[in-house]
């Protein structure tokens, strides 16, 4: 297995404060990857370490075995980065930028000819490239950013929060441009507060907090992993106490709670007991008028993830 | 897309940064404003002799050293105005605005992102200072008559370039450690202030205008003898002789003077006022050839651009981006 990111004992601080906290982190190649934390949690400081803008105090990261310590523009030359709300200088036009850029990754003056402008088209630019940047909404400016992060065709993008600054409309075009990007094979790394975002785009996750990396792996094994108990929230006429305590006798739930006609059945097991459930209900003289299934999401995850290491980070300080 | 980049060779990562730079540079206000100053002046320079003369109802007399005297007249603010407004957001301007993220995160290093923007500077004033000369030779042709010396006015240029250069390695510097346009502009014209100003009268006075000739600036000021100031760029003839100055910011001047008076040499004194008397007394102190001036404002310079280009070119190689 290739990784395009490989980060180990990764330590960066800002004075007293440790930003990145010996992270280790696999990112495996012709992923999709996201990068899960709250504000402040080392994202940002993560990827611009990867891409050269900060330099580690301690340990090491690597871009597809290459070192990325220093300026180390063979590294660079294999990834496209979209930095957060990205600034480009406002009295260049949209073009002039890609171009410049493009003449910078290598392309030649035919190859940005011929690839501008289906990239214009790809991200919604197309008809103000030559317009100044300066005159570009925020959205516009995170659509070129995403443009000049395709440019030369990457191994590997690093895209961070891309769908900071977009409309509704512009996050789903994001998102799948993201899912385009990854079938050509190329490795999307994705740094995002959206966990939505994450769980709809994204193959893998690792969920980080305060510099210390949580969890990493495949979304449904993060989701699997610490899935707490699932509910079934049921509406039922003829709600009888022997109902309830009927369905109580059952194997697989822990607990019952009744509130007006509707019950909500606590679950131990992953396993589809809806039958039984249903059967066990009529069998107790109630008819059912609708039944839902309430798993725990991504966003449960990592709620209960970030709230655990605050917790355990708290009882640290108070001992 | 088809096509997949090959990994650019120096050259092209270079004429990218000096194309995006030369883009930036050519649409700063701040250039056109005090280029707009520059042509107003040589303008005034152009047409003021003939609107005196025909004041004055007298006819206009030829001036053959009307465009070389000019030309070596723009001098140390003019200089110092043009590197300020080349080079004083060049680094510190990118860190200010966040686009140097997206620069330094392109495969080129940062060794030739530096010089790519110094080469830009350069290609920057040798464009402004190039149409400069050009007009006032045009002009000074078409008002009095056929000029003289035209075939030195690249010297002028490249000395004008060379003296500038390090007003621009000082700024570029300056932002380049403080990430702040505001601070490398105020730091330079502090500098520019204390040199020029605040340095020139404690030399004249403590009699130490030596101290000048090594420090960034018009330098010490002397007289060449025997070389009639009229025919020549600076008109204060006392006590005798065209006066010379040693610093890096007259190279151009003083090489135009060597050029046409190859053995000229130079007489420095130390100024005396008399209150008593309200008299000025000047007292010989030394002279030196004019070419040893020239020899030595060069090396000056040299070493004032190698200096402070090392300093800028170090803090944006480790310079680390967290904002």
């Amino acid at each position: 297995m290739t990784l395009a990111i490989e980060t180990v004992n990764l330590t960066k601080r800002y004075g007293r404060l440790t930003a990145v906290d010996r992270l280790d982190l696999n990112v495996s190649a012709n992923t999709i990857h996201g990068f899960l934390g709250p504000n402040g949690a080392g994202k940002t400081t993560t990827i611009k370490v990867l891409v050269g803008l900060l330099k580690p105090d301690d340990g090491v990261a690597r871009i597809f075995g290459q070192e990325v310590s220093g300026d180390n523009p063979d590294v660079r030359f294999r990834i496209g980065y979209m930095p957060e709300l990205p600034k480009f200088p406002k009295h260049l036009k949209g073009w002039e930028l890609l171009d410049i850029y493009g003449q910078m990754y290598g392309l030649s003056k035919q190859q940005r000819i011929d690839q501008l402008p289906k990239l214009l088209e790809l991200v919604g630019l197309k008809g103000r490239e030559k317009d100044q940047i300066g005159k570009y909404s925020k959205g516009m400016q995170q659509r070129l950013g995403i443009a000049q992060a395709l440019l030369n065709e990457p191994e590997l993008v690093i895209l961070d929060e891309p769908s900071l600054g977009l409309d509704p409309v512009g996050m789903v075009e994001v998102r799948e441009l993201i899912k385009g990007i990854a079938k050509e094979g190329t490795t999307v790394f994705l740094s995002s507060h959206l966990l939505f975002e994450v769980q709809q785009v994204c193959s893998h996750v690792t969920i980080i907090n305060k510099g210390v990396a949580l969890v990493s792996d495949t979304i449904e094994n993060v989701e699997h992993k610490i899935r707490g108990p699932t509910t079934l929230q049921i509406e039922v006429t003829n709600l009888t106490k022997i109902l309830v305590e009927n369905l109580k006798k059952l194997s697989f739930v822990t607990d019952v709670k009744a509130e007006g006609n509707k019950l909500n059945i606590m679950l131990e097991t992953r396993d589809d007991v809806r039958s039984q459930v249903s059967e066990t209900i009529t069998n107790s003289g109630g008819t059912i008028l609708s039944m839902n299934l309430v798993g725990q999401s991504l966003e449960d995850v990592f709620v209960q993830l970030v709230g655990k290491a605050e917790e355990k980070e708290g009882g640290k300080n108070h001992d | 897309m088809t096509e997949k980049a090959t990994h650019p060779s120096w050259i092209t990562s270079f004429l990218a940064i000096v194309r995006y730079e030369l883009l930036w540079n050519i649409r700063k206000k701040k250039l056109y404003g005090v280029v707009a100053i520059a042509f107003a002046l040589a303008t005034l320079e152009l047409f003021l002799r003939v609107i005196l003369s025909n004041v004055a109802n007298q006819p206009l007399s030829a001036d053959p050293n009307f465009a070389i005297n000019t030309g070596t007249g723009i001098g140390s603010l003019g200089f110092f105005l043009f590197a300020l407004v080349t080079v004083m957001n060049s680094i510190s301007g990118e860190f200010e605005s966040g686009t140097i993220v997206p620069l330094l995160t392109k495969p080129v290093s940062r060794t030739t992102v530096f010089l790519g923007k110094m080469f830009a500077a350069f290609v920057t004033l040798l464009g402004a200072f190039t149409v400069l000369l050009v007009y006032l030779a045009l002009g000074g042709s078409a008002i009095y008559g056929p000029q003289n010396n035209l075939h030195l006015l690249p010297i002028v240029l490249l000395g004008s370039i060379v003296s500038t250069f390090v007003w621009i390695t000082i700024i570029l510097a300056v932002g380049a450690l403080s990430k702040s346009s505001m601070v490398a502009a105020l730091v330079g014209i502090g500098l520019w202030l204390g040199l020029i100003i605040v340095g020139q009268i404690f030399a004249i006075f403590s009699g130490q205008a030596w101290v000048l000739t090594y420090l960034p600036g018009t330098g010490a000021s002397g007289y060449a003898k025997g070389i009639d100031s009229s025919t020549l760029p600076i008109n204060m003839s006392i006590p005798t002789g065209l006066q010379v100055l040693t610093g890096t910011d007259s190279i151009g001047t003083n090489l135009v003077t060597c050029i046409l008076h190859p053995s000229a040499e130079v007489e420095f004194y130390k100024i005396e006022f008399k209150l008593e008397n309200h008299g000025t007394r000047y007292t010989f102190l030394y002279s030196e050839t004019l070419s040893f001036i020239i020899a030595r404002a060069v090396v000056t310079t040299a070493v004032y651009i190698l200096v402070f280009s090392f300093i800028a070119w170090y803090a944006l190689k480790r310079a680390q981006v967290a904002e």
